[in-house]
């Protein structure tokens, strides 16, 4: 399969663009920043449907790993009532292993994600509108709060924005160190205060969401998109990169390559080539082992089944993968695959919420048996009993997270297996005694 | 309402109600331990796991699509489905561990992972024998472990407040003790703390779990991880026989349940009743048992002297007879059942006495507009609808000044305890008293002291500050014998969770007392008044016949959940609830 992402050597970078001080609202300012919003409030040619219907028209599909379709999602608000409050949410808790892109929006151009947000506030006739920041973006929370008060003051946010009678707030809210508050409705809990739970869905947060008010909650790179998708137009955006889900992306590249950073292009990317070209080779010439394409809860891609596979949901689909955030962990052929998995098994050890049984207390027996395999320790059967495990686990918890716990396990042991029986134990005596069945 | 299939059964359900609370009213039992009727479902436990369909749909018809033999085509979730929180819709169609082998399955895997890290310290736990946790390992559960590891160690022997003592291993996380203090009770004292499988519940910073209704956590948890202060490690659930019947702290008249060991109130835990107390008891109403234990009296007393029942009687008869009936004041008693007050009314009219009054118990500012009210006694109501009023202590006092009265006859109660009147004022007077405990002020002044059963030891009714009439069933058994309280006690002791080779028959800790509606008639008999009824039973059913205010409140209508009476004769008393 070749690339989808077309002529993508001369790609020219528009979320990330070589501006230098973007994130100052002047310049934001003098390379057209708030030009989209100031179309939208001040002239007839956007009213808040037809901005909806643009993002709809542009195929975009939400940046936060789900791939959801933005439009779509938005025309799920009910009509407006006036008595009734609604909220926008911004998700930025960015907290999955192998995904750094949101900070690089949040760092390098922050006004796009204001811009972004009032867009989508004006679509959906919202007043509120929510940034959730995990806590340890410190650096990058001061350095928002201070560019949302320039907005503030110049009028691209707060009361009747640019003269017009459209009016919402942006609040930033962090968040206190929980990977588990970046899934929607733990956020939401998050945010008013409580236990970070998720809540079991339905109903969604477009019927149930902050408060109990209909909310839309969105990723950081999803709502910078909206701006641009407006400014150039749906058709403009529809076509770049792969068609089924159109557009540029911003791919976190981490691990065993000579230039790790977070790199824009349009979607549809062959790995092949974000490894080779865009992220400079493999670090010291060694070999390419595998590839986590998606943040590191997306099944593992071993090196010999990435050949022509390309970064979208299809691509990754049929590869046996997911595309997630497009955060991609590159490994080479000095990992341990075991370790590896230790490590993770650990992350959603630590950050499982607790709340369901499965999750709880699968995920830290997950750990002890990968760990117990990684010491040298584990036995053969082991194995099994973690494929049994994740089947305990999958498709049986109130969020996702026991599956993105999961399938890593699942991933990585099939797809490593003779890696993992090297590490347990030898057999010693072939037993003919068959373990009673659980 | 909507129909649906579960198990190849059709039934009808009530349309919003959830797939669990629907079979469950069918008694089609779904293993479950976070769900609550009476909360909101976080389904969080997920153990209640099963298939779910739906009739398939035709886009453009909105008609059912049907298959060959005319059956709806049914299209399964893909996912397993929470039962307790999925609102059944008509035409759903649902597999259980009945009928699926996939349910099954994963009910076994749910509580394996819910074992792994409890501690299994069974033989230790109060909650062994009625265990959720437990009964559904056995029913459901995988035969053994594959764990082997060290489990999770957490805080244990924490007392959350005065009353309520928490083992953070058994915690399973259900959060029904979270929500109780947030949905039920509404004091916000418990919360989650740690996270993942280190959870559990505790008071947030600086907080104490002291709200009055603490102890039902204890109740709802289905595990031993919340224990009472009070009953921890004192007796095991499958040794004591379990008696429903009312409470006596108040006059709301919380449903509950008497755990009686070798004839001693060992525990009392709440019984559902919605049209009284719902789902919940007040800790008062558990913890006010011991009254039932101690200070109880040894039989009868003449003139401070031990004496037999017959010469009790036989003296009581001499004193009331020995002066005009105008010149005996009789004394009801807002703790005794409606029955026996209303066979004193009997005895007092006999006499050509006036009505018995009674002695109100108000404890103002103590009621919250939930199950506690100012009132402290739990019949005022049964009093008030005799047509007794509530006694004046100054009426009381001047009338003995007076030198009105020669025969003061006490039920049940204590007028000199109470604060009505003074030993000294009852010099030159005889007193006749049935006493509950040994430590009533009003004995020493007592002619013929007479010991009387306790509403655990008795059959009767309490009509409650709403005008709900509830019926007493003897929990414990006393020395007095009688035919109709044995077989009372026979049918209300239920074995719940002893084996058929438990043997419930002691004589230890009886005590010597009779129930008024057996030693009244034996005085009056002695009056030339016959009081002959088969039981509380017959005497109700002839108060519901004869007295308005008392229509319907037959036993068998009142059965467990008890009879609304008629408000129209509902007494306008300081008692009710706010
Ligand atoms: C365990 C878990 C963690 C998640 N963390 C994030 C996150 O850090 N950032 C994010 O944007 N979405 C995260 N999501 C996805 C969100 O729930 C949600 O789908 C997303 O914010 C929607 O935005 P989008 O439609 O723009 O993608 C997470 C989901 C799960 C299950
Ligand atoms: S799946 Fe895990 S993280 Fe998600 S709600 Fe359940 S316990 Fe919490
Ligand atoms: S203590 Fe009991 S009621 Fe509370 S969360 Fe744990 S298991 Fe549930
Ligand atoms: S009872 Fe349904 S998940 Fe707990």
């Amino acid at each position: 399969m070749a690339s989808k992402a077309g002529d993508w050597r001369n790609y020219k970078r528009v979320l990330l663009p070589p501006v230098k001080d973007l994130h100052r609202l002047d310049v934001y300012e003098d390379h057209g920043g708030y030009d989209a919003l100031r179309q939208a409030l001040t002239t007839d040619k956007w009213d808040p449907a037809s901005v909806t219907d643009e993002v709809k028209k542009s195929g975009l599909r939400g940046r936060g790993g789900a791939g959801f379709p933005t439009g779509l999602k938005w025309t799920f608000m009910p009509p407006v009532n006036p008595d009734v409050p609604r909220f926008i949410c911004c998700n930025a808790d960015e907290s999955e292993p192998g995904t750094f892109k949101d900070r690089q929006v949040m760092e390098y151009n922050p006004h796009l994600v204001f811009e972004g947000m009032v867009l989508a506030g004006y679509a959906m006739t919202i007043k509120t509108a929510y940034l959730y920041v995990r806590g340890e973006y410190a650096d990058w929370i001061t350095h928002m709060e201070r560019e949302l008060e320039k907005a503030y003051a110049k009028g691209y946010v707060g009361e009747n924005i640019m003269g017009s009678d459209f009016s919402m707030d942006i609040v930033i809210h962090k968040g206190a160190g929980a990977y588990i508050c970046g899934e929607e409705s733990s956020l939401m809990n998050s945010l008013e205060g409580r236990r970070a739970y998720p809540r079991i869905k339905p109903p969604f947060p477009a019927q149930k969401g902050i408060w109990n008010y209909p909310t839309t909650i969105n990723n950081v790179e999803t709502f910078a998109h909206v701006p641009l998708i407006l400014s150039k137009g749906a058709d403009w955006f529809s076509s770049i990169g792969a068609p089924s889900s159109p557009g540029p992306v911003l791919y976190g590249i981490s691990g065993h390559v000579n230039r790790p950073g977070v790199y824009e292009y349009p979607s549809g990317m062959l790995i092949s080539d974000l490894i080779d070209e865009v992220a400079g080779g493999m670090r010291g010439g060694k070999k390419l082992k595998a590839v986590v394409p998606g943040g590191s809860s997306v099944p593992v891609l071993r090196a010999d089944m990435i050949d022509g596979v390309t970064m979208d949901p299809e691509g990754l689909r049929d590869a046996g993968s997911m595309l997630g955030t497009a955060g991609m962990l590159i490994l080479d052929q000095d990992t341990d695959m075991v370790s590896f998995l230790r490590r993770i098994t650990h992350f959603y050890h630590h950050e499982s919420c607790g709340q369901c049984t499965p999750c709880r207390e699968g995920t830290g027996w997950l750990e002890n048996i990968v760990t117990r395999i990684d010491e040298g320790e584990g036995n053969v059967k082991d194995l099994d009993l973690l494929i049994d495990l994740c089947s305990q686990m999958e498709g049986r918890t109130v969020c996702a997270l026991a599956d993105a716990a999961a399938w890593p396990v699942r991933h990585t042991i099939t797809r490593f297996r003779e890696e993992f029986e090297a590490k347990c134990r030898p057999s010693l005596v072939a037993t003919h005694v068959e373990s009673a069945a659980v | 309402m909507p129909k649906i299939t579960i198990d190849n059964r059709i039934v009808e359900v009530e349309d919003g109600d959830t797939l669990l609370q629907s079979c469950l009213d069918e008694d089609l039992e779904i293993p479950h331990f976070c769900y609550h009727p009476a909360m909101s479902a976080p389904a969080n436990c997920r153990q209640c796991l099963v298939e779910v369909g739906m009739p398939r749909v035709d886009r453009e018809t909105r008609e059912r699509v049907l298959d060959e033999d005319g059956n709806p085509v049914i299209d399964f979730m893909p996912k397993l489905q929470t039962s307790c929180s999925m609102k059944v819709a008509d035409g759903m169609v649902v597999r259980s561990h009945r009928t699926s082998e996939l349910v099954k399955r994963a009910q076994k895997d749910n509580l394996e992972f819910l074992l792994i890290n409890h501690p299994l310290d069974c033989p230790i736990c109060d909650q062994a024998g009625h265990c959720p946790l437990q009964n559904q390992t056995y029913k459901y559960g995988p035969e053994g472990s594959r764990f082997e590891f060290r489990k999770v160690m957490k805080p244990k022997n924490i007392e959350l407040g005065p009353r309520v003592v928490l083992d953070g291993e058994r915690c399973i996380n259900c959060t029904r003790c979270t929500r109780f203090t947030q949905e039920i009770s509404g004091s916000h004292q418990l919360t989650i703390i740690e996270r993942g499988v280190r959870n559990y519940p505790m008071t947030p910073p600086g907080v104490v779990f002291d709200e009055p209704y603490s102890m039902n956590v204890i109740d709802i948890c289905p595990v031993g991880a919340l224990t009472s202060k009070d009953h921890r490690f004192k007796a095991r659930i499958w040794e004591m026989s379990q008696t429903p019947s009312i409470s006596t702290t108040n006059a709301k008249g919380s449903n509950c349940v008497y755990h009686v060991k070798d004839n001693l109130v060992m525990n009392v835990t709440a019984r559902t009743n919605m049209d009284v107390n719902e789902f919940w008891l007040a800790d008062e109403d558990r913890l006010d048992y011991r009254k039932f234990n101690e200070n109880r009296p040894e039989g009868p007393a003449i003139g401070g002297q031990a004496a037999d029942w017959d010469a009790a009687y036989a003296e009581a008869a001499r004193l009331l007879q020995s002066t005009s009936g105008q010149r005996v004041f009789f004394l009801g008693s807002a703790l005794s059942t409606t029955e026996d007050n209303y066979l004193l009314a009997r005895l007092a009219e006999h006499l050509g006495a006036d009505a018995p009054a009674y002695i109100p118990h108000i404890e103002a500012g103590h009621g919250d507009n939930w199950l506690r009210t100012d009132d402290r006694a739990p019949n005022t109501q049964g009093c008030e609808r005799l047509g007794f009023s509530a006694l004046d202590a100054e009426v009381l006092k001047s009338r003995l000044a007076g030198g009105d009265i020669d025969v003061l006859y006490v039920m049940e109660d204590d007028p000199v305890g109470e604060g009505l009147c003074e030993l000294a004022d009852l010099e030159g007077v005889k007193v006749i008293v049935h006493h509950h405990h040994t430590t009533n002020e009003t004995l020493p002044a007592a002619a013929v002291a007479i010991p009387a059963a306790m509403a655990v030891e008795t059959v009767g009714t309490f009509v409650n500050c709403d005008g709900h009439a509830q019926r007493l069933r003897p929990a414990k058994a006393i020395k007095g014998v009688n035919r109709t309280l044995a077989m009372e006690v026979g049918k209300s002791r239920a074995d719940l969770h002893g084996t058929p080779f438990d043997r419930w028959y002691t004589e230890s800790n009886m005590v010597d007392c009779e129930p008024g509606w057996v030693s009244i008639p034996a005085i009056a008999e002695r009056v030339g008044l016959s009081l002959s009824y088969k039981g509380p039973r017959a005497i109700m059913a002839e108060l519901s016949e004869d007295n308005p205010a008392f229509t319907g409140a037959t036993y068998d209508a009142m059965g467990e959940s008890g009879v609304r009476l008629d408000v129209t004769h509902q007494p306008d008393t300081h008692t009710q609830t706010a």
